[in-house]
């Protein structure tokens, strides 16, 4: 086989082998050779159609993955957008506060960091044994987050729902640039599939509510009109929402939870945090 | 006018900001991802040889992976096992113009049962005497590889028979594998030098002695080169030349047992490939050369090839010895010794014409006798088709004392036999060498015995150590640690150890080789297009609920407003 023949076969070869993957879910049996063979299916002709626009790459497994990176992406991007636009934000020109806010979050996530390389060095601690201590005390250090909250809401002025809202969305944002993006673009858009890039953008969802609750506790309890009765459940929803992510690690090694229960009691845990905190701001906001 | 200016420039970059980062990182960062699993895989056979073309043409593959028994071959992967391996499945999936084949072996070759080994080495010369462009892999199994295997099975025997709901529900929860190898496309290795060993005894008495030549190739051949240990042929070919160099240089160095023959051994690489060291190395001697010990008086050649197992033995000559020629004395000797000494040797003469029509030669006394050299080959194989010269089931050695009862399959060495051929050789040799029939030396009497004896457990090393790495001739390159220690050992007992190049020759090469013969192949766990479908469908009516959600936030804050009102109101 001349060197030539042989590259035009690789060509046909990466050119209907966008064709190729459907064969897996069809039910009948036809040539994957010839395109025209998927004329005469109608279910497939019409996938064809949406795959067609695709092509950009002549590997489909490229654009299959990017399909899957933008699939993640979305799925952990829009509910930001569509908070960001149902809340109001959007008329309070809160774009450039939000950012302010997210630039803090860098900051206190810097100076964390540099806190716990000086102050916890590497455990020696036996391998498979859950330092419950050690993560306490790093747990510890996440208070610095509610003074970054504190920071922003102090310096934004408006009603308690806009700097609630604009520090919320902001320390969000920031995080989920952070600590999302990079893992979804390098590891979604590879070949391999894996389960955990859906979990990590069901988490960045998650997160944003958790934000928007710490946020409100935060508020709440830096009101000097605070009444004595508040005080408890407030100082509680904040112990919780700090070491929330403790918690989550000591169910999932004591109960050896799955990684989608794992998520899925995240998600409960959160959203019984947001309710209650939810339920204690609109008390305090209309008792007066 | 600068609000609205700057509130545009706001919007826009708004909305650049996240945009412009997705483009830049599509162009910029490149793709890396972790396999499922990833294995070294080993690929067939590709070489020419005096113009044809043999074996698998090409090396990369991206594709996916499918088992023989799936309806859809074509550009994917076949996997197949060796115990479900047979030359109907290896058609079909060339037939229906698969993408490329995988054959996955067992770690442990014993464990296979006999006829599948036999099956299996009867088809090697068949799957590459097919030229094919379809890459053909061999990989050892492991428990990954294995676990890959049967999922995709599943996957490929569950095609074509379900209903479109089920076929959905399958996409969602199934693991397709993409199987797809690191190198490059394979391309002809240039300027391969094949080595070739020559070391000397001098004989004792002034000049024009006459020269016996033993030779032995030190490469294997198999269907993978990286595969092809080589045990039975030509390892223990090379470990009795190496122990008879071993004795007869012992011999030698005592002036009383000094004979007059000159003993030449030469290591020829490049054998399997119709013997290209041996052919050079005969015309560099006889054509280029004024004076060699070739030249002169050469009372025989020796080949040695194959000769660690059975009972039987068999000198191969292209045309029977005359009477009274050394040839013939050898012969007589050969049989003298083993009526005599090996009652349970079953040796005997068996008389080819050299073909010069066929492709390759079939023994590598051919090429002596060509040029006029009288040369025999002596065998425990009685055909030299046999499929046992050329398998990747020669494979390690199996000492007696191990497995006793166990008979395993596939060409081994067996050391209890390969020893008693050693000496059965030594034995004749030195009956020549020193005449001893014509001075009445009965056929009873041993020489090789107490500190002269042959040592099986040298042997047993050499064999272990030839067969601790394939020899296949592609994988020796000049520098290679076989044929440095190889030289090394020569010259430890033999006089002028010589290196001998053969290069292809550049406008009419005799043989090519290609390379990319070992690859890393990685398997990724793969969803089919219609799940990345269903999956954008499912977020998209997410986002919808969730949009709906904070639309109606509203609802749900009047809702706990009403509830904390009561309260409020009652203080």
């Amino acid at each position: 086989m001349k060197p030539s023949h042989f590259n035009s076969c690789i060509y046909v070869q990466s050119e209907t082998r966008n064709y190729s993957k459907i064969d897996s879910g069809s039910a009948r049996t036809f040539k994957g050779d010839a395109p025209e063979d998927f004329v005469t299916c109608s279910c497939h002709f019409k996938i064809t159609i949406l795959l067609d626009p695709r092509r950009i790459n002549h590997t489909e497994s490229s654009t299959m993955t990017l399909f899957h990176f933008g699939n993640c992406f979305s799925l952990a991007y829009f509910p930001y957008f569509i908070t960001y636009k149902c809340s109001g934000l959007s008329e309070y020109n809160a774009f450039w506060r939000c950012v302010q806010a997210g630039a803090t979050y860098l900051f206190v996530q810097l100076c964390k960091m540099l806190f716990l390389a000086t102050f916890f060095p590497t455990w020696e601690g036996a391998a498979g044994v859950y330092d419950f201590v050690g993560e306490f005390m790093k747990a510890t250090v996440d208070l610095a987050d509610l003074l970054g909250l504190h920071l922003v809401m102090s310096r934004n002025a408006g009603k308690g729902e806009y700097k609630i809202m604009v520090a919320a969305m902001g320390w969000a944002t920031a995080e989920l640039i952070m600590s999302r993006c990079i893992p979804l673009w390098v590891g979604a858009r590879g070949i391999e599939f894996d389960w955990k890039y859906i979990q990590m953008s069901f988490d960045s969802n998650i997160s944003l509510v958790h934000y928007i609750a710490m946020a409100a506790v935060v508020w709440m309890f830096t009101r000097y009109d605070l009444p004595k009765s508040f005080r408890l459940p407030v100082t509680i929803l904040l112990g919780l929402c700090v070491y929330k992510g403790f918690l989550m690690e000591l169910f999932v090694h004591v109960f050896l939870l799955g990684s989608w229960t794992a998520l899925l009691v995240k998600a409960v845990l959160t959203g019984a945090i947001s309710l209650c905190s939810l339920f204690l701001f609109v008390t305090l906001v209309h008792s007066n | 006018m600068f609000e609205e200016a700057s509130e545009v420039l706001e919007n826009m970059l708004k909305w650049s900001v996240p945009l412009s980062l997705v483009l830049f990182l599509v162009l910029v960062c490149p793709l890396r991802a972790e396999a499922a699993h990833e294995f070294s895989v080993y690929r067939m056979q590709q070489y020419d040889l005096q113009g044809q073309t043999y074996g698998s043409r090409n090396a990369i593959l991206n594709t996916e992976a499918r088992t023989v028994d799936a309806e859809v071959l074509s550009r994917r992967c076949v996997m197949v096992r060796l115990a479900d391996f047979s030359y109907e499945k290896y058609q079909k999936a060339l037939r229906q113009s698969a993408g490329a084949v995988v054959i996955i072996l067992p770690q442990n070759m014993s464990t296979m049962p006999q006829d599948i080994v036999q099956q299996f080495m009867e088809l090697e010369p068949e799957l590459l005497a097919t030229e094919t462009i379809v890459p053909v892999y061999f990989a050892l199994e492991d428990e990954e590889l294995l676990s890959i295997y049967t999922q995709t099975q599943i996957s490929s025997s569950s095609q074509g028979s379900s209903s479109a709901a089920e076929v959905l529900l399958h996409t969602a929860t199934a693991n397709g594998f993409q199987m797809v190898t690191s190198g490059a496309q394979s391309k002809a290795v240039s300027d391969w030098a094949i080595t070739s060993l020559e070391g000397r005894l001098t004989g004792a008495g002034g000049e024009d002695l006459p020269t016996i030549v033993l030779v032995a190739h030190y490469d294997s051949f198999g269907v993978a080169p990286w595969l092809s240990y080589g045990a039975d042929s030509n390892g223990s070919g090379v470990a009795v030349l190496l122990e008879l160099a071993r004795l007869f240089s012992r011999l030698y160095s005592y002036k009383r047992t000094h004979a007059g023959y000159n003993l030449l051994f030469f290591l020829s690489g490049g054998g399997k490939f119709n013997y290209q060291g041996t052919k050079r190395w005969l015309e560099d001697n006889l054509d280029h050369t004024d004076s060699s010990l070739l030249q002169d008086n050469v009372a025989f050649v020796l080949c040695l090839d194959t000769l660690g197992n059975s009972d039987n033995l068999h000198l191969h000559v292209s045309k029977p010895p005359k009477e009274g020629s050394p040839q013939h004395a050898l012969l007589r000797e050969l049989e003298t010794v083993a009526a005599h000494q090996h009652p349970d040797l079953k040796f005997s003469m068996v008389h080819k014409k050299i073909n010069l029509a066929d492709d390759t030669l079939a023994w590598e006394h051919e090429r002596f006798g060509i040029r006029r050299l009288p040369a025999f080959t002596l065998s425990h194989l009685e055909s030299h088709r046999s499929p046992a010269r050329h398998s990747i089931m020669d494979m390690r050695s199996v000492s007696s004392l191990e497995g006793a009862g166990e008979a395993t399959a596939g060409p081994h060495v067996d050391l209890t036999k390969l020893s008693r051929n050693t000496k059965v050789i030594a034995e004749a040799l030195a009956r020549v060498i020193y005449n001893l029939t014509e001075k009445g030396v009965g056929g009873d009497l041993q020489i090789f015995t107490e500190q002269m004896q042959v040592q099986e457990d040298q042997l047993a090393s050499l064999v272990d150590w030839l067969t601790a790495q394939p020899r296949a001739a592609q994988l020796l390159d000049k520098d290679s640690s076989i044929v440095n220690t190889l030289e090394y050992y020569l010259s430890r007992y033999l006089k002028d150890v010589k290196r001998h190049l053969v290069r292809a020759d550049k406008r009419d090469p005799e043989f090519v080789f290609y390379d990319q013969l070992k690859q890393t192949m990685n398997a990724y766990r793969v969803k089919p297009a219609i799940f990345d479908l269903l999956l954008a469908v499912c977020i998209a009516s997410y986002l919808g609920v969730l949009y709906l959600a904070v639309q109606n936030f509203g609802l749900l804050y009047g809702f706990l407003r009403r509830v904390t009102a009561p309260r409020v109101k009652q203080h």
